[in-house]
Formats: C-alpha cells, sequence, structure tokens
C-alpha cells in the first residue's frame, strides 16, 4: 500500500519520539554507570548528561577494588551476587526445561498428562506473594534458605508453564512423518523421542530455554524472600550499594544494574521472533 | 500382524507418556497440593516463624477464624487492593492504547523498521528491578526528569517525586507503562499482521477511510488477540511489585503500597504468618474462580487462532 507523505513524516515523528521516551532511561543508566562520584550529582550540581571524565571506577568498585572516590569498603563485592544469580537462573532453566519438554512430548504425541496444561496455568495465575509463606516455611526445613540451589529449584517450578506450553506448541507444530518412520524401521518411541525428535528441535529447544533463562534472571521477589546473605542475587544485593554513611551510590549501583541488564536485553533479541509464542503460551503465533 | 503389533506400541505409548510427564507433574504436585494445606492450616491459627513453637504445631495457636474477620475489618488490606486496582486501571488501558498506536505505525515496511522495532521492544527485557532503580534514579530531585522538566518550563523544577503521595503513585506508574507498553506492542503488531489484506483492500475500494477499516475490519478481527493481550497485563499487573517496592517501598507511608508489597510487608516485618496465610488463600480463592473463566475463554481463543 503506497502511504502518502504527510503521513510518512507524521509516522517517523511518531517512533522517533517513541525511541526517545524509550532509549533515555537506559542512557541514562549507561551514563551514570561511567561516571565519577563527582558527576553523580543530586542536588545543587549542575545535572552532566553525559559523564565530562568517563570512568570506570564504578565498576572496579562493585568488584571489591575501592578508589580515591570511593573509599568505603564493600562487605560483599558483586561476584558472589553474580555467581548466584548465574546458577540459579542456570540450573532452574535446565528444570524447567527438562521437565517442561518431557511433558509436552508426552502431551503432544501420547496425551498423557491432560491436567497439566491447566494447572500450568493457574501456577502462572497466581501471585508469588501469594504462595510464598508456605515455600518459605518448606525450604527452611528442606535446609534450601540462602542457597542457590533452593532458588533454582524455585525459578524451575515458577517457569515450568513457560518451558511446558513453548514446547507443546513446537511439538504440536512438528511434522511427524520422521517420526513415525523411524517408528516403522523398529525404533522404541523413547529412542524416536531422545535420538530424531530432540536432535530435529534443537532450535528451538534453544529458544525456550532463552526465554525460560530471562525469566528466571530477571526475578528479585522470590530472591529477596528466599536469600538473606550468602547467595543474594544481584537485585537483591544493589540493595546493599546503599548507606546511611555513604548515601545512595548510584554509580556503582547504574553500573551492576548496566551488568544485570546486558544478557536479557541480548538474548531477547536473539530470540524475537519467538517472544510473542511464549508469552501468549503458545496462543499465538508470530 | 499389524493388529497384534498396534496394541503393544499404544501401550507403550502411554507407558512412555506416563513416565514423561511424571517430573512435571511432581513439580506441579510439590508446589500446590501440600503448600496449600499448610497455608489453610496455618490461616486459622496466630502462628509465626517467632512463636517457638513448628508449624506443625501451630493448632496450639488456633484462633477460630480470627484472621479472615480481622481481613475483612482491615482497612489496610482494602486500600492496597484499591490501589492495586487504580493502578491497572490507568497502567493496563494506556499501554494497550500506546501499544496499539505503535503497531499500526508499524504494520506495513518502511526503511528502518527492523532496527526501530528492536530498540523499542527493550523495556521489557530489562531486569524489572534494574528499572526500579533506573527510574529511581531519574525521578530524584536533582535527576533527569525534572532537568527535563526545568528546561521546558524555563524556570528550575525540583519536584520531589518519591515523597509526594501522588506523584510517588504518578511515578511508578510511569516505570510501569514504560516497561510494558513493548509487551502490547509486540502481541498486538503479530496480530495486526495477521489481519487479511485482501480484506481491507476491499473495504478502501468500496470507499472506507483508514478510521473506518480500522473500527470495522481490523479491530473485530484481532479481538481474541486483544482479549489475549489484555489478560497477560492485567495478570501481570495485579502482581505489581519489583520496580514499584525499589522506587517507593510502597511509601511515602503506605501511599504505594500495592497488594503484593501489602503482604510482603506484613510478612516480613510484622511476621504474622497466619494471617499472612488467610490473606493469601483469599487472593488465591478469588483468582482460582476468575481463571476457570479466563481459561475458557482462552481455550476458545486458542482454537479460534490455531
Amino acid at each position: 500500500m503506497k502511504r502518502s507523505v504527510p503521513f510518512e513524516i507524521f509516522r517517523y515523528a511518531a517512533i522517533l519520539a517513541a525511541m526517545a521516551v524509550t532509549v533515555v532511561p537506559i542512557l541514562w543508566m549507561v551514563s551514570m554507570a561511567f561516571k565519577p562520584i563527582g558527576e553523580w550529582s543530586a542536588t545543587g550540581a549542575e545535572l552532566t548528561w553525559w559523564p565530562k571524565q568517563p570512568t570506570l571506577a564504578n565498576f572496579e568498585f562493585v568488584f571489591g577494588h575501592s578508589t580515591n572516590d570511593l573509599i568505603v569498603a564493600l562487605d560483599h563485592t558483586a561476584l558472589k551476587p553474580i555467581l548466584s544469580s548465574l546458577l540459579s537462573a542456570v540450573f532452574g532453566t535446565a528444570i524447567a526445561m527438562s521437565a517442561g519438554t518431557a511433558a509436552a512430548y508426552g502431551l503432544s504425541r501420547f496425551g498423557s498428562g491432560q491436567n497439566l496444561p491447566l494447572a500450568l496455568i493457574q501456577l502462572r495465575l497466581f501471585p508469588p506473594m501469594a504462595v510464598m509463606i508456605p515455600v518459605m516455611i518448606m525450604w527452611a526445613f528442606l535446609n534450601l534458605n540462602d542457597t542457590w540451589w533452593g532458588l533454582a529449584l524455585i525459578y524451575g517450578i515458577v517457569t515450568l508453564p513457560f518451558a511446558f506450553w513453548l514446547m507443546k506448541t513446537f511439538f504440536d507444530d512438528m511434522p511427524r512423518e520422521i517420526e513415525e518412520a523411524a517408528l516403522v524401521e523398529g525404533c522404541s518411541r523413547l529412542r524416536v523421542f531422545t535420538r530424531i525428535t530432540l536432535p530435529m528441535m534443537r532450535a528451538p529447544l534453544a529458544s525456550a530455554a532463552l526465554f525460560v533463562f530471562i525469566l528466571n534472571w530477571s526475578d528479585y521477589l522470590i530472591a529477596l524472600l528466599l536469600t538473606t546473605r550468602e547467595w543474594v542475587t544481584i537485585p537483591v544485593y544493589m540493595a546493599s550499594l546503599s548507606s546511611s554513611m555513604t548515601g545512595q551510590l548510584y554509580g556503582a549501583k547504574a553500573a551492576l544494574g548496566l551488568i544485570a541488564a546486558m544478557p536479557p536485553v541480548i538474548m531477547g533479541i536473539a530470540i524475537q521472533r519467538h517472544l510473542v509464542r511464549g508469552l501468549t503460551f503458545g496462543a499465538l503465533k508470530q | 500382524m499389524d493388529a497384534r503389533t498396534k496394541p503393544a506400541t499404544r501401550d507403550e505409548g502411554a507407558r512412555l507418556g506416563f513416565r514423561l510427564t511424571l517430573p512435571a507433574q511432581i513439580l506441579v504436585l510439590f508446589i500446590s497440593a501440600f503448600p496449600l494445606l499448610m497455608q489453610l492450616y496455618i490461616s486459622v491459627t496466630d502462628w509465626s516463624p517467632l512463636s517457638g513453637v513448628g508449624w506443625w504445631n501451630a493448632w496450639e495457636m488456633w484462633n477460630s477464624f480470627a484472621n479472615y474477620t480481622d481481613l475483612a475489618a482491615d482497612t489496610r488490606f482494602w486500600s492496597a487492593l484499591q490501589r492495586t486496582a487504580i493502578v491497572m486501571l490507568v497502567c493496563v488501558p494506556a499501554e494497550f492504547l500506546l501499544g496499539l498506536a505503535l503497531a499500526t505505525l508499524f504494520a506495513d515496511d518502511f526503511p528502518g523498521k527492523r532496527i526501530f522495532y528492536s530498540i523499542l521492544l527493550m523495556p521489557m527485557m530489562v531486569v524489572p528491578a534494574v528499572a526500579g532503580y533506573m527510574f529511581f534514579m531519574l525521578f530524584q530531585s536533582g535527576g533527569p526528569v525534572n532537568d527535563i522538566l526545568s528546561s521546558l518550563t524555563g524556570s528550575p523544577v525540583t519536584i520531589a517525586w518519591l515523597s509526594d503521595p501522588t506523584l510517588a503513585l504518578i511515578a511508578v506508574m510511569v516505570a510501569d507503562i514504560w516497561q510494558w507498553t513493548p509487551l502490547m506492542f509486540l502481541i498486538l503488531l503479530a496480530g495486526l499482521v495477521g489481519v487479511p489484506e485482501d480484506q481491507i483492500k476491499a473495504a478502501t475500494l468500496l470507499g472506507a477511510n483508514p478510521w473506518q477499516r480500522f473500527v470495522t475490519i481490523v479491530l473485530p478481527k484481532m479481538k481474541t488477540i486483544i482479549i489475549i493481550a489484555l489478560a497477560i497485563r492485567v495478570i501481570e499487573n495485579f502482581k505489581i511489585f519489583d520496580t514499584l517496592y525499589i522506587m517507593t517501598g510502597g511509601g511515602p507511608g503506605v501511599a504505594t503500597e500495592t497488594i503484593s508489597v501489602y503482604i510482603y510487608k506484613v510478612t516480613t516485618q510484622d511476621l504474622i504468618w497466619g494471617y499472612v496465610a488467610a490473606i493469601a488463600l483469599a487472593i488465591l480463592i478469588v483468582l482460582s474462580i476468575v481463571a476457570v473463566f479466563a481459561m475458557k475463554r482462552m481455550a476458545r481463543a486458542r482454537e479460534v487462532a490455531a
């Protein structure tokens, strides 16, 4: 369809306005991350939109190097929280993906577990806050509080609905001819699944895993309730970057925030094609 | 021969299907059945983790449903619920309208579409907690928001956004809209490109103007997708916690305290878990009823979309 010139002008103007609103908050964090303490501003001092003297001091600081400006010593460096976020998100993804993929295949091919679709959507519907009391009690009983493996287990359960629904729609869409041919050749059904279906589905599996990883990596509330000191994740740890003595360590927070924000943004762009399917539980395939 | 092997393979399939779905079933049971019973049990007692008895002995602190009658009279709970509803009624329609407007601009091809699209999706990928810290910085009185307002108005603006009850609520809603408009945009655009082009062309030939085409053809075709998009945002917005809690902690006072923030505070500060269990159960029951209705709709929508 041909559009008129005024429409094109309007379109680009509107998109550029939307882009500005989208990008400015992110750029502000990037800028803060590279600002020396003197430019963190707040009241009185003039606001600098771009660092006049860019520095890596904020990044060095969160990893434990005190600098001339930031002489406060950190109780913990950001290394362990990063490790905690990484381990819990990776293993949580592994749990969700293995249980979810197996169940999705079981339902898609053999009609087993008819209750799962509804049960899993319900699981997603409830606010985590409304089921956390029993989880906190159970996790304390199982000695899982304040451990990355305890977090991984609950992440695996919380994101299981997404893993299951994504893989179910992928399996439903997959042509069955190859599987049937292998069955005729005398392959057992389990072998067909592990040796033929799964290797064929490598790309969808990877997309689903990245999607689930982003969700796990983005958690804040569950880690806030289940970790206290040893294995706090990045967002929980960031709260400790302010104290009555130092005030808000804006630059340090921005630096760590930038580190935390990078992986999902990159992965999200990588799996853009499947985002709609994942977010709508497969109701919509882009 | 065929007749003999077929039942065998069907059996094999059923067995394998059962084994494949077992881990997921166990996980679902592990997180639903036992916790629900535990929650139900604790909710009729005064039990707290500081009470000195294990949760299984909570019956010693039986309080004959006092938690539920307290809940009915808990003004802080009801105002938190009301605030959650206000946030939802502002944010979800705003996200929907902005997302729809953006989606219509992206409906056909134009130079730069892909790169614009990728950038516009970025906010929803930012870790919500990080977005919270980001907007916390933006809304400081010496921060960029006031700086932009200053240069727009020509006089210095020093609004303390996050310490004013009304402005704090506006600030957290701005953050939510910033982060989740892209999700609406993404889903609605996927729906929009699925609207058959020939119908639009036919309407154009019949002399319909763009607005008429949009209202009479495009919107009805997108009905199920719009319902799905709205449902997703309503569900997620109801849980709103991360960005909001980091920006304001529910404050000043209780000015931005939503349901999740309220429950979080009672859980971690007041530590009256028996009461929290009652609140949580009440919410779960209401949501379950909503869920059954929503699921029926979603199931129909999925059949239509497929």
